[in-house]
């Protein structure tokens, strides 16, 4: 009987002691949900986790199949920091989520076959998008309300991929799809037959790095060397785009990538870079103000742009410190 | 006590909802809503019409995969469970397509089937006829070897021990299954709609997380299990109004 109340001792003690060190390493590493599993696009983001690194920041990622997935789980606090822009999040819910860096803007584009050559000419005409509610979506919402016309049916097919392949495929004539889809649709002997329409710019974010305020107030050092990383590699990326392929980690994430991708990276940061995707300055005030003005427009945000405040959505501190 | 079982009900429901609420409140996460929050969109979401619209769109898939599954896996079912030769030829497909990680397919079925209803019309029949099928044919082949015996001595033709012997004995089974296929017909339509287009409650679903209306979204959530219920209640009755004293203690409303 001893034996066995000894036994039952231990074993209770096993998963306690193994809980608490768990805790113990917790505290010290940050937790980042990734929004999607690691791909080209998502490299300039490593090479910046690895400069982090060096300057002594511990990190674990853990990648989820979509942005919302990765807004609840730091909703929940099961991930410290993570990726999207939960602008809608940020304002029904209680919770106290804070944006801290930019990471892409919303560069999309406007894709048909050549039965139309400007914006207007979709005036009633079906288009297909992204997700309900999604950003494709939003950019629609804001081409109807500048332009003053009103697309015909939305009908949803994700990942611009498959609209490109939709596309090709003659099930669409008109669609939204995102910088290296674009790319790659208009260099292939397909892209003749098919027009890329004049949009307007927009300055609004894609995706931006987030987490909870007051895991960011406690943890001010180890953001700030992450925020700090992050913009040392966006402006470095700005001078020369080739630094992301000549960084990456051979052994990291995008390292393990197939050659193929590797290759592209030169070409697809360059693109990237010239279209304006990545904003050197980590996007801060003005990044703020254009995403206020374009998720109310797009229906995300309720109430006047003017009314809302920066400090609702934004923690500049982190930034502003890495500029200077 | 004759409203014992229907007092029990109510009981089980107050402390699951009651369950629910308590944690919105506390609350386990921000985006998870209360149990009255969630409600109210559900209200809200009948009153406006959403919610009518959303499953004009979700049904179309969902009935005529259920209604397809139905008939031909009882079907390819009593044929399965009558000749040894068709066990052996369909069997293992559906034995296959019980055990595929369907959700992990379905780019393969858009990329044969496109986005539109047939897709997710096969969605639904690969969830719901592999359970409907193999009941069946288990079923027919465990029918009362006597009970044959008896209809052949009494010279039954070999249609009136089907009708008359197999099918009864069986209904059960075949009942369970039905039950079973039904209940992953509406897993499948929904994750048709999560993971083909979103359309439907599916649409209510992925907008209203997207735009962090946690309530509606679990409002819709909560309305597709209700109609799964009330819908395997429905099938219940349907079974005892046809097969009335053939029921074996499967049932339990």
């Amino acid at each position: 009987m001893k034996q066995f109340l000894r036994k039952a001792a231990l074993a209770a003690a096993i998963p306690l002691a193994v809980g608490v060190s768990a805790v113990g390493a917790g505290a010290d590493t940050i937790r980042i949900a990734l929004a999607e599993t690691p791909s080209d696009e998502l490299a300039a983001f490593f090479v910046a986790l690895d400069r982090a690194k060096a300057n002594g920041l511990d990190y674990e990622w853990t990648a989820f199949s979509d942005e919302e997935l990765a807004i609840q789980a730091v909703l929940s606090g099961q991930m410290d920091i993570g990726f999207g822009t939960p602008y809608a999040a940020m304002q029904r819910s209680k919770a106290p989520l804070r944006i801290v860096f930019q990471l892409s803007k919303l560069k999309f584009f406007p894709v048909t076959t050549k039965k139309y050559s400007k914006l207007e000419d979709l005036n009633g005409e079906p288009i297909l998008l992204h997700s309900r509610g999604g950003g494709t979506d939003s950019i629609a919402n804001v081409i109807e309300d500048r332009l003053g016309i009103e697309f015909g049916e939305r009908s949803y097919v994700p990942g611009s991929s498959n609209r490109v392949a939709a596309l090709l495929g003659g099930r669409a004539d008109a669609t939204i799809i995102d910088l290296s889809n674009k790319n790659k649709l208009m260099r292939s002997e397909a892209g003749g037959n098919f027009n890329v329409l004049e949009m307007f710019d927009v300055e609004a974010s894609d995706e931006a790095l987030f987490g909870n305020l007051d895991w960011i107030q406690e943890n001010e050092e180890q953001v700030g060397i992450f925020v700090s990383a992050l913009a040392s590699v966006w402006q470095d990326m700005h001078d020369d785009p080739t630094i992301i392929r000549r960084e990456t980690n051979p052994d990291g994430p995008i390292g393990q990538l197939p050659a193929e991708i590797l290759g592209e990276l030169d070409g697809f940061y360059s693109d990237a870079v010239e279209a304006g995707l990545y904003d050197p300055n980590g996007g801060g005030r003005k990044a703020a103000m254009a995403d206020m003005e374009w998720y109310s427009a797009a229906g995300q945000l309720d109430g006047d742009p003017s009314t809302l405040n920066i400090e609702d959505f934004w923690y500049l501190a982190p930034l502003d410190a890495a500029m200077n | 006590m004759p409203n014992r079982s229907l007092l029990l009900k109510i009981l089980s429901a107050v402390i699951l909802f009651g369950a629910w609420e308590i944690a919105g409140r506390v609350p386990v996460s921000f985006a998870f809503p209360t149990f009255l929050e969630s409600m109210a969109a559900l209200v809200r979401m009948t009153a406006d019409g959403t919610i009518f619209t959303a499953y004009a769109e979700t049904l179309k898939p969902l009935i005529v995969g259920v209604a397809i599954s139905t008939v031909l896996g009882i079907a390819i079912g009593l044929w399965v469970g009558l000749s040894q030769f068709f066990d052996w030829l369909f069997s293992p497909i559906f034995i296959v397509m019980q055990a595929a990680p369907l959700a992990a397919l379905i780019p393969l079925l858009v990329l044969a089937y496109g986005i539109g209803l047939t897709s997710k019309v096969l969605v639904v029949c690969i969830m719901a006829m592999p359970v409907i099928v193999l009941n069946t044919s288990s079923a027919v082949r465990n029918t009362p070897e006597s009970m044959k015996e008896m209809g052949r001595a009494f010279l039954a033709s070999d249609t009136a021990i089907v009708l008359k012997i197999i099918i009864p004995a069986a209904s059960p089974v075949i009942f369970a299954g039905l039950r079973l296929g039904i209940s992953a017909g509406f897993i499948g339509a929904i994750l048709s709609e999560l993971k083909i287009t979103p359309t439907g409650v599916g649409d209510i679903i992925t907008y209203s997380r997207s735009i962090a209306d946690y309530p509606s979204m679990y409002a819709a959530i909560f309305s597709i299990i209700l109609l799964a219920v009330l819908f395997l209640n429905l099938l219940e009755k349907i079974e005892v109004v046809l097969f009335k004293g053939n029921q074996r203690g499967y049932v339990s409303d």
